[in-house]
Order: C-alpha cells, then sequence, then structure tokens
C-alpha cells in the first residue's frame, strides 16, 4: 500500500496531529454520490428525460429492435456452420505460460500428478461444467519459457505442447471426464461432504472416442506401447533428445495415471470419503464391487 | 504547518531504527539481553520486505509509576502501515450501520385510518377533485416514500478493506504514542484506585481498552476494571476499529500482539477469494 516515504510521511504526520478518534473522523472528500433528484437548477425540470414521448416514459424498447427497421440481426443471413455450436464441447484454455507461472509460484505441488482437481485448487482457472466445459485446453502460449518437469493430466492438448513437455522430461496425458465427474474435481470438499460414494468416470461420447483412444494424442484409452512410440516419434519430429524417463529417481510419479473409471487420485469410485472424522468407508458388498469395477 | 512537518520529519530521520542482524536462525522468539535491558527480536512468517521493524517499549504493571522492562518489534506491515483514514472511516461506518435497525414508521394513505369514501362530487361543486381525504395532499393524510419500520441497514464491507481498517488504526494509535505493550494483565491489586491512579500517571487518557490473547483475564484486573466503565478488557478475536477509537489508549499483552500480527500478515498473504466470493455485493 503506497510507497515506503508516503508511509513514513504520513505516520510522523500523525505525530503532530491530534488523536484521531470517531468525532473527528471522515471519509474522502468528493467519495460519496447521493442519488438524489435535483430541483430546480440542479438538474430539475425534464431531469435529462427529455420532452415528451418514448423518452420521457423511459420506455426501452426490446433489444435489437430498431423501431420498425429490418433489424440487423435479421438481416445477416444464417451460417449453417455454426448449427449446434451451444451443444459442443467447450474447453477453456490454460497457456503454458499459465502453468509455468503457478508452478513458479508453488501454488501446485510438481512431486505428485497434476489434474485439473490441482489446477483449479490454485485458483488461477476456473471452468463451469453446466456451460458445456469439459476441461482444460492446454495451449502453446509461453511454450519457448516453459521449463517445467511435470506429469500433467489435461483434456485437449496439441501436438507442440505434447513436444514441449516431453522436451522437458514430463508426462502428458489428455484425459476425458463427463460433467458430473467435472463437479466433483471443481468442488471436491462439496461432494465429499455430502456423503455420497464416489461415482465411476462415464466413458467418453461416440464423437470423442477417437482422440482419446489416439496415442498422437496421448489419449488415456490409447495403448502404452504406442504411446511411448508416438513419444519418440514426436522427438524426431521436432528434433530433440527424448529424456529418459525410466532412469528419472521419481519414475514411479511419472508413472502415475488414474484408471479410466477413476475420478481423483488415489480414490477408487464406491468409496464414501468422511471429512469430519476422517476416514473412508469401502463397499465389501459384493454385487456393489462388481458394479464399480464394471 | 510547513515547520511542524519539517520538525517531524527531522525527528524521523534522526529516530530511525538502526540495521539489525538477524542473529537465530530458528523460528522461535529470539531474547537478546544486554546490560538488564531485554530485546525481543522475532523471526516472522513474513518477514518485512523494505522497511525496519518498529521497536516498542515493553511496561510495567506492577506499580503506578512507568518501568521499562524491554523493547518489542513490532511488524510494520501491520503496525506501521499507510494509515488509510478513509478506509478507518468506512470500518466506523459499516460497524455503526450493519446491526442498525430502523425503526422508524410512517403510514401510507391505505394504512391511515378512513378516507374509503370520495369527499365530494367529481363535477358541480368548482372544487378540486378528490377521491379520499387520506390522500398525500390532505392534511392529515399518508405519508409518500415515508420510513417503513424494520429497515435492516446490513451490509459487508468488503474483506480487505476491513483488513486494511485494522491496520490502518493500529499503526495510527502506534504513531500517536495510543499503544502499549504490557507483559501481561497481572495487576498486585483489585483496587480501582490503583489502576485510575496508573492510568492517570501514565498519562494514558481516561479510557483504556486492554486486549489479551484469551478470553480469560486474571482475577485483580477483572475487579479493577468493573468498577471503570471507561477501562475494558477485550480478547484478541474481538478487537475491531470501532472499540480502538473509542477508547483513547489502546494496550496490548505480547501475546496478544504478536498474535494480531500474525492473523493479519496470513489473511494480507492467503487466498481468500472463495472465502469473500459469498459476500459479493453486485451478485445476481
Amino acid at each position: 500500500m503506497g510507497s515506503r516515504q508516503i508511509t513514513e510521511k504520513s505516520l510522523s504526520m500523525l505525530r503532530s496531529l491530534p488523536r484521531i478518534s470517531l468525532s473527528n473522523l471522515r471519509d474522502n472528500p468528493g467519495s460519496k454520490k447521493t442519488s438524489k433528484r435535483g430541483r430546480a437548477q440542479h438538474g430539475g425540470d425534464k431531469h435529462g428525460a427529455g420532452n415528451k414521448g418514448s423518452g420521457q416514459r423511459q420506455n426501452y424498447m426490446r433489444l435489437g429492435y430498431e423501431t420498425g427497421n429490418n433489424p440487423f440481426y435479421l438481416r445477416v443471413p444464417q451460417e449453417h456452420y455454426y448449427r449446434g455450436h451451444h451443444l459442443r464441447r467447450q474447453y477453456p484454455p490454460l497457456s503454458l505460460l499459465q502453468l509455468q507461472h503457478i508452478i513458479d509460484k508453488d501454488r501446485v505441488d510438481i512431486n505428485k500428478p497434476i489434474d485439473i482437481a490441482s489446477i483449479v485448487k490454485t485458483g488461477t482457472y476456473n471452468f463451469y461444467p453446466d456451460q458445456k466445459h469439459f476441461g482444460i485446453n492446454l495451449t502453446d502460449e509461453g511454450i519457448d519459457i516453459f521449463k517445467a518437469k511435470i506429469n500433467i493430466e489435461v483434456q485437449w492438448a496439441s501436438e507442440q505442447v505434447i513436444a514441449a513437455i516431453e522436451r522437458n522430461g514430463g508426462v502428458i496425458t489428455t484425459a476425458y471426464y463427463d460433467p458430473h465427474s467435472l463437479y466433483l474435481l471443481k468442488n471436491p470438499k462439496k461432494f465429499f461432504e455430502s456423503g455420497q460414494a464416489i461415482p465411476r468416470r462415464m466413458i467418453p461420447p461416440p464423437d470423442a472416442i477417437e482422440y482419446y483412444t489416439n496415442p498422437e494424442n496421448r489419449g488415456y484409452l490409447a495403448d502404452p506401447d504406442k504411446v511411448s512410440e508416438e513419444r519418440l516419434k514426436l522427438a524426431q519430429k521436432y528434433g530433440y533428445q527424448l529424456p529418459n524417463i525410466e532412469s528419472d529417481p521419481e519414475y514411479s510419479m511419472f508413472c502415475e495415471r488414474k484408471d479410466p473409471r477413476q475420478i481423483f487420485f488415489g480414490l477408487e469410485p464406491g468409496w464414501v470419503v468422511n471429512l469430519k472424522d476422517k476416514f473412508i468407508l469401502k463397499p465389501k458388498d459384493e454385487e456393489l464391487l462388481q458394479y464399480y469395477s464394471a | 504547518m510547513a515547520s511542524v512537518l519539517i520538525t517531524a520529519i527531522k525527528r524521523l530521520t534522526i529516530t530511525a531504527a538502526p540495521t539489525r542482524v538477524y542473529s537465530s536462525v530458528t523460528n522461535s522468539v529470539a531474547t537478546v539481553s544486554n546490560s538488564s535491558l531485554d530485546v525481543t527480536k522475532k523471526e516472522w512468517m513474513f518477514p518485512p520486505a523494505y522497511t525496519k521493524p518498529r521497536e516498542v517499549w515493553i511496561e510495567n504493571m506492577d506499580s503506578v509509576e512507568e518501568k521499562k522492562l524491554g523493547l518489542f518489534e513490532l511488524h510494520p506491515t501491520v503496525f506501521a502501515s499507510v494509515p488509510r483514514i478513509d478506509l478507518i472511516h468506512r470500518n466506523v461506518t459499516w460497524q455503526r450501520k450493519y446491526r442498525w435497525i430502523s425503526w422508524a414508521h410512517t403510514k401510507t394513505r391505505a394504512e391511515v385510518r378512513g378516507g374509503g369514501k370520495k369527499p365530494w362530487p367529481q363535477k358541480g361543486l368548482g372544487r378540486a377533485r378528490h377521491g379520499s381525504i387520506r390522500s398525500p395532499l390532505f392534511r392529515g393524510g399518508g405519508v409518500i416514500h415515508g420510513p417503513r419500520s424494520g429497515t435492516t441497514h446490513f451490509y459487508m464491507l468488503p474483506f480487505h478493506q476491513r483488513i486494511y481498517g485494522l491496520t490502518s488504526t493500529l499503526s495510527a494509535k502506534l504513531a500517536q504514542d495510543d499503544l502499549h505493550l504490557i507483559k501481561n494483565l497481572e495487576l498486585p491489586s483489585d483496587e480501582p484506585e490503583f489502576l485510575k491512579d496508573l492510568i492517570e500517571n501514565r498519562n494514558w487518557g481516561p479510557s483504556v481498552l486492554f486486549v489479551d490473547d484469551t478470553d480469560i483475564a486474571p482475577r485483580n484486573i477483572t475487579v479493577a476494571t468493573d468498577a471503570l466503565p471507561h477501562v475494558n478488557i477485550m480478547p484478541v478475536y474481538g478487537l475491531n476499529v470501532y472499540s480502538m477509537l473509542k477508547h483513547d489508549t489502546l494496550v496490548l499483552t505480547l501475546a496478544a500482539a504478536e498474535r494480531i500480527e500474525e492473523r493479519i500478515l496470513l489473511l494480507l498473504h492467503a487466498i481468500t477469494k472463495d472465502k469473500e466470493a459469498p459476500f459479493k455485493l453486485d451478485q445476481v
């Protein structure tokens, strides 16, 4: 708040001024605006609304209405390639620059796998599952300065972004979450407090299966052997030496992935988390076990 | 006015705190003792970046005469921040308003007794047209837009304005020599006269607010302050801008000062977005 000199000066001024008390306080001059209707020369007469008609009666017309003209929004022909755009899946972007920034500020722990829950918890990224948001699109802004070595799971990533992460010795996976799972990941505490069992993650819809089974996209449903093959191919394409993660001391962390049916790291579907008494209830019934493992 | 400022700034340059070296690497409080004077140096969770800690005398409470027991360091972010008078004022206004329910009440034309009948025919009498003798134009008629009882004036001041209100008030109190530090609230006697003499002798002004970190005060001070309505005790969690300004002098125990520093520094450096969200005023 302010510079140091201003602070010191104002504090030293206070020393020679009368004691601040309830009786000699006031706000900054002009900070309070009274919303009164002025009389006479202070905005009286028509009070800025004009004389007669629509303006005086403050009859605001509906949005887009041009008093009888063919309105602008109808004048332009429809563009059918936008049909259904409000139903398409959206992936609000998170740039590599932002990701590097939150890592530098130590707002996320890179010694553990990073998923959408840990990124939302930093407070720098927000999304709304009810508005067709299906998770993070990791974009290439700041690709040249990205230096972190991480195991990250996002929902959408381009080829350059995958290359940038793998060049630093990191691992990236793209994974699909249905909107209900995203609600849980966005605010896990609220869900755990409701006392419900963790549900299964749904499989991707038909039009998304192709993306998430493709090893080029590092899809979570792709064959791991093919993924490692693609890692090598990408390294050759972009011309970098692929770091050997098998010899990395944190190899086990880099191998951690969620099960396709799992929502939270370390928690399985069917479990009930009790935050108050700090324990986890696990199902024992055969039928339940079969249901959650299916 | 200019001369007053110049002298104040001169005094400031002379009394600027000497450079200090943090001797210990431990997180605990280290006490450096030289020639019977205790200087308490602290390692804060968020150390002051460009300013020096403020040094304040620790005073005794076991005799009427003042004795200096040592020096104590206060964090400049909390106790020497910019004294924003406007924020202090906003805090005071908020504290007055949030618990105020206005019971002023007037009756509308519908609520005033009578007035159901048309007083005289619409036409033919040469008089003005009227439909009710309780119309606002009539004497004894209803009131337009009058006050209605049970009007609440509750609102939440934004979180950081509340925090900066506290730091501004504490800084202003310290700058005006109205903030004193004591070891604890132990008094040698439960006589109100003793406390009265002590306050008189030290020129603490008639009204004094003692703040401790617990809400259980020693017996002597509770008995002594019972008879003195202008001397009050408060735990740290009750500390507020209004009470600090209502009393001339604020007296903190060492534990209370540390607790205030710890809480305010933590809240100033924490991400409080999700906690503030329910209190946002412009939400639909």
